[in-house]
């Protein structure tokens, strides 16, 4: 909660801070961390009833792409509901099939889904096909920082969602259903409803995320919109972080997506190796992740 | 309460229950005894809803369940305490019974479940360890558990799965008292149990089964004369 409301007002004020040549660069980079760490918030609450989903990328995508079909029409705010209205539809038809599948079944469903998503978008005409598609920015380019405090607000949506979530009944019917699906129901728990609800709120987020994409990067490809590596991002930072948690994912975006574009930086391509050895390391001897470092919390209550 | 008709079940070619008839009075201790194999389980799965049956019908508080859910089951009023302590191994004692406590009636608000918890905490001797995590629990510990998760969700009639196996003579005592308590809090009980002092001490009733099948029924001293079920639990092995 603390580490939240720091994190909130350092992102506020670091447009106002004097960073000379790098401030193009680092308000990009922290809004990118913010959209990828709301997206990783967003993984975790499915990931909190036990399913494990690659399809975040592709929600991601839908979300952007329709935001930016829809923002000259609708204005951006709208546009950026429409997105997430969007990921939410379709994960709700996805889930409605796909749902009752447990764990490696429905992460390869979810998988098979994705890559079905950006074939209908190089296919399609209205998508730019293979093209690609250009965007207008946040509120027609009136405000300089619209985009940068859109991500913010997405940020703080995401992670209000999974604090208030963890507080919530949801929150027990979530758990029980990771850890014990035939005694949740027989609690009373009504899992597939469950599943399917906490599925959408999570979609709806991931889609608002990419809205908010679409409008910073102002040009969408179907490879870069739906690539499998921002689905494996939005898994990968949670497990770095610390699952089933806010801070966890919160501030494990942060430090893997900063971490990211540095090494980037640094040697190229080579950073994918370096990538890898930090997950592999966090895996072996933080098993909770980041979260492991903190005082040792109990069960099923979150920071 | 409970009136099963004519339920059957088959898992490939093994019956595991053949037109079972059996009906819970409310208000008593119904014990359910045979030997291993005798479909004991698949019988409570049956009622909890966990699998469905081939054929037959299940009628709880005069509406037909037969092809209800097992969260549908639970929000009527049918409580399952499992044989293999299931708890939620990453939540304490008292947020494993919240779940009971709010989803096993529907519409009850997180202050309500509390209290539900709490009364429930103090009636099964778990207060000291309520908020301990469920992983770290001892074996009787994880029993009070299992029956205190089935107690919050605040059932009519209680399904135990042989919830005193594994416990020493004197645990398992102290676990009848705790069901007698229950009952004389107004819950019907169901039990299955392979130790005959508890039956003896709890069953105002016996069902027994064999093959799948209710081979007799009556007071404990009514089935333990009887020749069928001595044969069954004696006969075979001897």
């Amino acid at each position: 909660m603390m580490l939240a409301a720091v994190l909130l007002f350092l992102a506020l004020v670091l447009p106002g801070l004097p960073l000379g040549q790098w401030r193009a660069f680092a308000l990009d980079t922290a809004q990118f961390a913010f959209l990828i760490s709301g997206l990783a918030l967003a993984w975790d609450l499915l990931a909190r009833t036990g399913q494990l989903s690659l399809a975040h990328g592709a929600f991601f995508g839908l979300g952007a792409y329709a935001a930016a079909l829809s923002a000259p029409a609708l204005g951006t705010v709208p546009a950026l509901l429409v997105g997430g209205a969007v990921a939410a539809l379709s994960s709700l038809l996805l889930g409605l099939a796909t749902l009752r599948l447990q764990g490696m079944y429905f992460a390869i469903a979810t998988l098979a889904f994705s890559e079905v998503m950006r074939t209908l978008v190089l296919k399609a005409q209205f998508t730019g096909g293979s093209i690609g598609l250009p965007v207008q920015p946040a509120f027609g380019g009136a405000y300089p920082l619209g985009g940068y405090y859109l991500a913010v607000a997405v940020l703080v949506i995401c992670t209000l969602a999974s604090l208030l979530l963890s507080r919530s009944r949801l929150h027990y019917a979530m758990a029980a259903t990771r850890q014990g699906e035939a005694v949740a129901r027989v609690l009373g728990v009504p899992v597939v409803r469950v599943k399917l609800v906490t599925f959408m709120i999570s979609a709806f987020l991931a889609g608002l995320a990419g809205g908010v994409y679409a409008m910073k990067t102002l040009f969408l490809s179907p490879y870069d919109a739906f690539g499998l590596g921002r689905a494996v991002e939005a898994l990968v930072i949670p497990i770095f972080g610390g699952l089933y948690t806010t801070t966890g994912p919160l501030l494990g975006g942060l430090i893997i997506v900063s971490l990211e574009t540095w090494l980037r930086l640094r040697i190229g391509e080579g950073y994918l190796v370096v990538y890898g050895v930090v997950l592999v390391l966090t895996i072996l001897f933080l098993p909770k992740g980041l979260m492991s470092l903190f005082a040792r919390r109990k069960g099923a209550r979150h920071a | 309460m409970l009136r099963v008709a004519n339920l059957s079940k088959r898992f490939g070619g093994v019956v595991a229950a053949r037109e079972v008839n059996l009906e819970v009075r409310s208000g008593e201790i119904l014990a359910v005894i045979g030997p291993n194999g005798a479909g004991k389980s698949t019988l409570l799965n049956l009622l909890s809803g966990l699998i469905r049956p081939d054929a037959g019908q299940i009628e709880f508080l005069g509406e037909d369940i037969t092809h209800a859910s097992p969260e549908v089951r639970a929000w009527k009023g049918l409580g399952r305490a499992f044989q293999i302590v299931q708890p939620f191994h990453e939540m304490t004692v008292r947020e494993n019974l919240m779940v009971g406590a709010l989803y096993g009636k529907p519409g009850t608000s997180l202050k309500a479940a509390r209290q539900v918890v709490q009364q429930v905490i103090e009636l099964t001797g778990l207060t000291s360890k309520a908020d301990t995590e469920a992983g770290e629990l001892t074996l009787l510990e994880d029993k009070r558990l299992e029956l205190a998760r089935a107690l919050c969700t605040q059932p009519r009639l209680l399904l135990l799965d042989e919830v005193m196996a594994g416990l020493r003579p004197a645990e398992a005592m102290e676990a009848v008292e705790l069901v007698k308590r229950t009952r004389a809090s107004g819950v019907t009980v169901l039990f299955i149990e392979h130790l005959m002092p508890v039956v003896r001490a709890l069953a105002d009733r016996v069902v027994v089964m064999d093959y799948g099948q209710v081979i007799a029924e009556g007071s404990y001293e009514e089935v333990a004369a009887n020749a069928r079920v001595r044969e069954a639990y004696l006969g075979r092995s001897a």
